[in-house]
């Protein structure tokens, strides 16, 4: 019998109070007493802090507190490289970096103390260039120097691969930072109780790991601290652990005492970050006349900003993942990661696949150019297959990418496209495919990549779920609620999910590397089995029959061999209490899928799935004003099993949509350091006018590890947007954009090269 | 004249309060009617999440001061449709994966409850065009604009 | 944004009074989109903002035969749009309108604040200048009316003086004129013009007469192309004299560069606006006629 709940596209479970406009955010909370605070930010890209004059703003009426560098903890925090205060100490390395924080009766009470902060800057030499930052003049960011981090990863025989090759093809690309656009600023509420306990409410992807860095920022024990998460209006990894607001936020609390909300303008969250890696890759690639690929090398710099934060990991990703998408057995990378005066970048959904699987299917269309094959058919004699364990180790328990690439090139149409003659004319349309991988799950922190959930079922026969695997709109809430709906026999409106709470949930490592649904649905399914197995259990003991006899259907125990023999559930489940040595239904159950963490070498099966993804899309190239439009995009994601596949499609379209933006729109613009154009009217994200319809498919390649054989659906998804989009624009004007974004100006400078070239050569 | 005595209709409510005159509509929402549904998103009128009907037709709240909205009938997110009487856009949204993480929802219902209102059977690329003042990071905007279709053929009675 | 004093006038005299009476310490406004924005960065901080929201008269729009449209300066820009006269006597108008910025800003911002706020990154004035339009300002000492030439001075300035109100913006009659107007935004994801563009036009035959070609956005004001308009005058559009007079218009455009565009790019879009819009304007197909 078909599931009415699992594979279902059923709203979200928090769709009905985001309708409502009563799904409560950090920004929304309000306590008796609170206080609201705001933030100094640093001028100057590099300075020395030499004083900072809080007199004024203190005396103002209405402030409470007026903190500076000098006041917070001596301990640093950061991810592996400990490098931050809660304020800036002595020396700033941004613009926007955090120099001084009031507190006041109001925001605008704050706002004027903020005006009032006289701070004594000694400006410095500041390194804005990552290609500088290993010249012998360049100012150094820390003082150990401006290499944050260096890795090499070498298997096979490179060389003689090269040797081996037919086709040998390099090339350098550049990719961009992202602005992650949750559309909710990062917002905190923070409070210390009677008790000296501190309560913070933040607008994090992580619960426990946002506890761990308020200890360590605050230099305080992790169990003084509570960390609840509210609604949270999109992270897209900018809301892991590399944000800077909660951490000050949760300082002022203990400063004054009293309830404070720090939510930040728009032009304040693009100051503080979170952005994207950029990154300058150097690639080059072997080929046999068949296509088949026999060495790779890529060299790769990246740039971290004033902070390493989560970058090292981010790069790690670009330097090696893609490597595993095909049966490749000659790899070499050497990735660097330097420091600049600029702000932190780190985490971002793809979390460093976007960068070099740009780099990649770039690469990939121009060889099966050079070589005359369909880069569909290159991309499938490469791909790597179920079964299969790639370069670095990872075991492919399934691997949709085959279908994948049926599916967007059926539906767009890909064979008829590719032989259409070419029109001339003012507007040109091409079209482009890549293919992509990402994990799902990553044993990387601590050796374990484990999830807890906590079930209990009440007497009525309902349940309510704890767990701190967290939902920022993704849909993780829903797809435990489905799961747990399906394996008790009840209907999903019967499933609550309490909000991540440090106090109450199981230790978790929330929502990160695409790891939820594969890992938290696992411990999910457990759970309710063993929920549902007291349940039988007791109803077994009740009804006077075997428990191996009974079932659950639609909120009745059943037995399936007598019709006579059932009993409400929640008849039950009260019985489960009360009666001598009775208790209520309360289950924890945890898995830890079976990975390895990789060696110092790289190598090592991270994750219990790995998920795949293809896009097609055809573009339109306006030669005279260089305007790309998408007029098509076809998306196809394998995620195992779609749990829910309207939460799917809905991964796959803002995906897609998002790398739209990276590739065409999306763009910082600095000058000597400074962000020009932090706000939304000129860093412009995609409307709904300026996209065309977007489509998804799904593959279900059932992973044998996969809860129900689901595998993670969210990041994915972003990947192969860009490379495809420049891949079609190639093909309508021939022009090869390599770095990213592909502006106006760079098609109409390609084209008019493209015509100089085409004239010389007449 | 540094304050403003309003006499305004919220959510079918009559209101009367007394404000400063550099009040926000936005902020007036947000914390003196604690209204929090009404979202800050950019506070630059460009991403539409602190949209409102005023008078029926939508407004960026954060571009308009609580002064200027004396003597209209103001409609926030809270007041569209009720949880036992949702709006069918409310219904829509939610059917057809009209909404993530919920953020820029309310601002999107008010637009197109709003373009309905001017057009009650637009099409996909109106539909398109009525949202160009609302920003949606979550969901490529196809489940929305699937939605706005849904209800404006139930309204329509298709 | 700092405090001030906010007066809400009931007529236009009363109005005119309190701007005398509060001078340059004072801010008109009028749907008040640009200026708070302007007010919240602190660009600018008036001691008293005197609200135009209550001169109701102020919003009517009316055609005569022989003076041709009037619309009040408070027309809201949805209101131009959705207006049954401005479509029957004026529709490239009614389009302009209802393209510009966002439904929600054209549900706010009016046509003369809007050509009093005089930001180059809009819409409406280029398309006014080309259809010969003319403003009326009330001042204390009674009205005066002079073409909106006159009136956009440069970047985010007038020839308001201290003391006036705009009230209403005339066209002409626009007789067996033909109007076009496109605006081009640099990538699709953008929202405010980088280069718009104006024609207007008789068509005698084929042959033009009275060519109006106006490019704004580009430009710090609407700019008219005036060689180009010269060049036309008389000539029957075919693609040779568009891809003539686009490269002319490129040529005498002066464009200016900033953050979203830099001047070079600006005068490449001139010249493909050009040549689009006459082509358009001939029935002819642009798409196949590359310059």
């Amino acid at each position: 019998m078909a599931s009415t709940v699992i594979g279902q596209p059923v709203p979200q479970v928090s769709a009905l109070e985001k309708v409502q406009g009563r799904a409560v955010y950090a920004g929304d909370l309000a306590f008796p007493g609170m206080l609201h605070a705001r933030v100094l930010r640093s001028p100057y890209a590099h300075a020395r802090i030499r004083s900072v004059d809080v007199s004024a703003a203190r005396a103002l009426p209405g402030v409470k507190a007026v903190v500076t560098g000098a006041d917070v903890p001596e301990r640093r925090w950061g991810v592996a490289h400990k490098q931050q205060h809660v304020l800036a100490k002595g020396v700033v390395r941004f613009i926007g970096e955090e120099v001084a924080a009031v507190v006041a009766t109001s925001e605008s009470v704050a706002n004027d103390a903020i005006d009032l902060i006289n701070v004594d800057y000694e400006p410095l030499d500041a390194l804005l260039n990552a290609g500088s930052a290993f010249d012998d003049d360049a100012p150094q960011v820390h003082a150990e120097g401006n290499l944050a981090h260096e890795i090499r990863i070498a298997r096979g025989d490179v060389d003689a691969g090269f040797a081996s090759a037919d086709l040998i093809h390099e090339d350098v690309y550049s990719t961009q930072s992202q602005y992650p656009g949750y559309m909710e600023p990062m917002a905190t509420v923070a409070t210390v109780d009677g008790t000296g306990k501190l309560t913070v409410w933040t607008a994090t992807q992580s619960v426990f790991l946002a506890r761990q860095r308020l200890a360590e920022a605050l230099d305080r024990p992790v169990s003084t601290i509570r960390v609840h998460q509210p609604a949270v209006g999109g992270g897209f990894g900018g809301k892991i652990v590399e944000e800077r607001s909660s951490v000050i936020a949760a300082f002022l609390a203990t400063v004054v005492d009293r309830p404070v909300r720090l939510g930040l303008s728009r032009l304040e969250d693009f100051q503080s970050g979170c952005f994207s890696v950029p990154t300058r890759i150097r690639l080059k690639m072997g080929m046999q006349n068949d296509g088949r690929i026999v060495a790779k090398e890529v060299d790769i710099l990246a740039e971290c900003g004033a902070y390493a934060g989560l970058a090292p990991e981010v790069m790690l990703v670009t330097a090696m993942r893609s490597d595993n998408m095909q049966r490749i057995e000659n790899v070499r990378s050497r990735a660097r990661l330097v420091y600049t005066h600029t702000m932190p970048r780190g985490a971002f959904r793809g979390f460093g696949g976007t960068q070099m699987l740009f780099a990649l299917n770039s690469h990939l269309a121009t060889m099966a150019d050079k070589l005359g094959i369909d880069p569909v058919d290159l991309h499938r004699r490469n791909a790597i297959r179920t079964g299969d364990t790639s370069v670095h180790g990872w075991s492919i328990g399934s691997c949709g990418l085959p279908e994948c690439l049926d599916q967007v090139t059926g539906a767009i149409g890909w064979s008829a496209k590719r032989e259409r003659p070419e029109t001339g004319g003012v507007l040109r349309r091409g079209i482009g495919m890549a293919a992509a991988m990402h994990v799902s799950g990553n044993r990387t922190m601590g050796n374990w990549d484990g999830s807890t959930v906590t079930l209990k079922v009440n007497e009525d026969g309902r349940a309510v779920i704890l767990t701190a695997e967290s939902d920022m709109g993704q849909g993780a809430n829903t797809m435990l609620s489905q799961i747990c709906a399906e394996e008790l026999g009840i209907p999903l409106s019967h499933v609550t999910v309490l909000a991540p709470d440090t106090d109450t949930a199981p230790y978790a490592l929330g929502s990160i590397a695409s790891r939820v649904t594969v890992n938290a649905g696992h411990a999910m399914l457990k759970a309710a089995k063993q929920a549902r197995d007291q349940i039988l259990d007791a109803a077994a003991a009740k009804l006077g029959c075997d428990a191996a006899d009974l079932s659950i259907v639609e909120g009745v125990v059943q037995s399936t061999v007598n019709d006579n023999l059932f009993a409400p559930l929640p008849e039950i489940c009260r019985y489960h209490i009360f009666r001598h040595g009775g208790e209520g239904i309360l289950v924890t159950a945890t898995h830890d899928p079976r990975t390895v963490m990789m060696d110092k070498d790289h190598y090592g099966n991270i994750a219990p799935a790995y998920s795949f993804a293809a896009q097609a899309v055809e573009v339109e190239v306006d030669t005279e004003t260089g305007q790309v439009q998408v007029v098509e995009t076809w998306l196809s994601d394998d995620c195992g099993r779609a749990i829910n596949p309207l939460a799917v499609h809905g991964q796959s379209n803002g995906a897609a949509v998002q790398a739209i933006g990276w590739a065409l729109h999306e763009h910082l613009q600095f000058e000597d350091g400074r962000l020009m154009n932090g706000n939304l009217a000129d860093y412009t994200m995609p409307t709904a006018d300026a996209l065309p319809r977007v489509n998804s498919s799904i593959v279900e390649s059932n992973d044998p590890n996969g809860p129900l054989g689901a595998k993670g659906a969210s990041e994915t998804a972003i990947l192969p947007g860009a490379p495809a989009i420049a891949n079609a624009v190639y093909d309508a004007i021939g022009v090869r954009i390599t770095d990213l974004p592909i502006t106006p100006e760079k098609i109409l400078a390609g084209l008019a090269a493209l015509g100089e070239k085409n004239h010389a050569s007449v | 004249m540094r304050r403003k005595t309003l006499s305004i209709t919220v959510n079918g409510e009559p209101v009367e309060a007394d404000v400063p005159a550099n009040r926000l509509l936005s902020e007036f929402i947000r914390e003196d009617l604690a209204l929090t549904g009404t979202k800050r998103g950019c506070e630059t009128g460009v991403c539409g999440a602190c949209s409102v009907l005023v008078d029926g037709k939508a407004l960026k709240s954060c571009l308009c001061l609580a002064a200027q909205a004396d003597g209209a009938s103001i409609t926030t997110i809270e007041g569209l449709g009720s949880r036992d009487d949702l709006h069918p856009l409310q219904e829509s949204f939610m059917a057809c994966g009209g909404l993530q993480c919920g953020y820029c929802t309310p601002g999107f219902l008010i637009a197109a409850a709003d373009l309905l209102a001017r057009n009650p059977r637009p099409s996909d690329d109106e539909i398109r065009q009525g949202l160009s003042g609302n920003l949606c990071r979550c969901t490529g905007y196809q489940g929305i604009v699937d939605a706005i279709r849904e209800a404006s053929e139930k309204m329509n009675g298709h | 944004m700092r405090p001030f004093d906010f007066l809400e006038p009931s007529s236009l005299p009363e109005a005119l009074s309190m701007l005398a009476e509060h001078g340059d310490a004072c801010c008109i406004m009028a749907g008040g989109t640009a200026l708070l924005l302007a007010m919240r960065q602190r660009m600018l901080a008036p001691e008293t903002v005197v609200s135009l929201g209550k001169l109701d008269e102020l919003r009517d729009i009316a055609f005569d035969p022989d003076a041709g449209l009037r619309i009040g300066a408070l027309a809201r820009h949805a209101d131009v749009a959705g207006s049954s006269i401005v479509q029957a006597h004026c529709p490239a108008l009614a389009g302009m309108a209802g393209g510009l910025a966002n439904p929600q800003v054209r549900n706010q911002g009016t046509i003369g604040g809007n050509l009093c706020y005089a930001d180059p990154a809009t819409d409406p004035a280029t398309f006014l200048l080309a259809a010969g339009a003319e403003v009326t300002i009330a001042g204390r000492g009674g009205e005066r009316r002079l073409p909106l030439r006159a009136f956009l001075v440069d970047y985010f300035t007038t020839a308001l003086e201290s003391g006036e109100i705009l009230t209403a913006i005339h066209l002409p009659p626009p007789g067996s004129r033909q109007m076009l107007y496109r605006r081009y935004l640099r990538t699709p994801a953008e929202h405010r013009p980088v280069v718009n563009i104006a024609l207007s036009a008789v068509t005698d035959g084929g042959a033009l007469s009275d060519v109006r070609l106006i490019v704004g956005a580009a430009t710090p004001v609407p700019q008219a192309l005036a060689q180009t308009e010269d060049f036309l005058a008389g000539k029957s559009v075919n693609a040779a004299i568009a891809a003539e007079a686009a490269a002319l218009a490129g040529a005498e455009v002066e464009p200016l560069s900033d953050g979203r565009a830099d001047a070079a790019f600006r005068r490449q879009i001139v010249r493909t606006a050009t040549r689009r819009i006459l082509l358009d304007a001939a029935g002819l197909d642009w798409k196949d006629n590359a310059a």
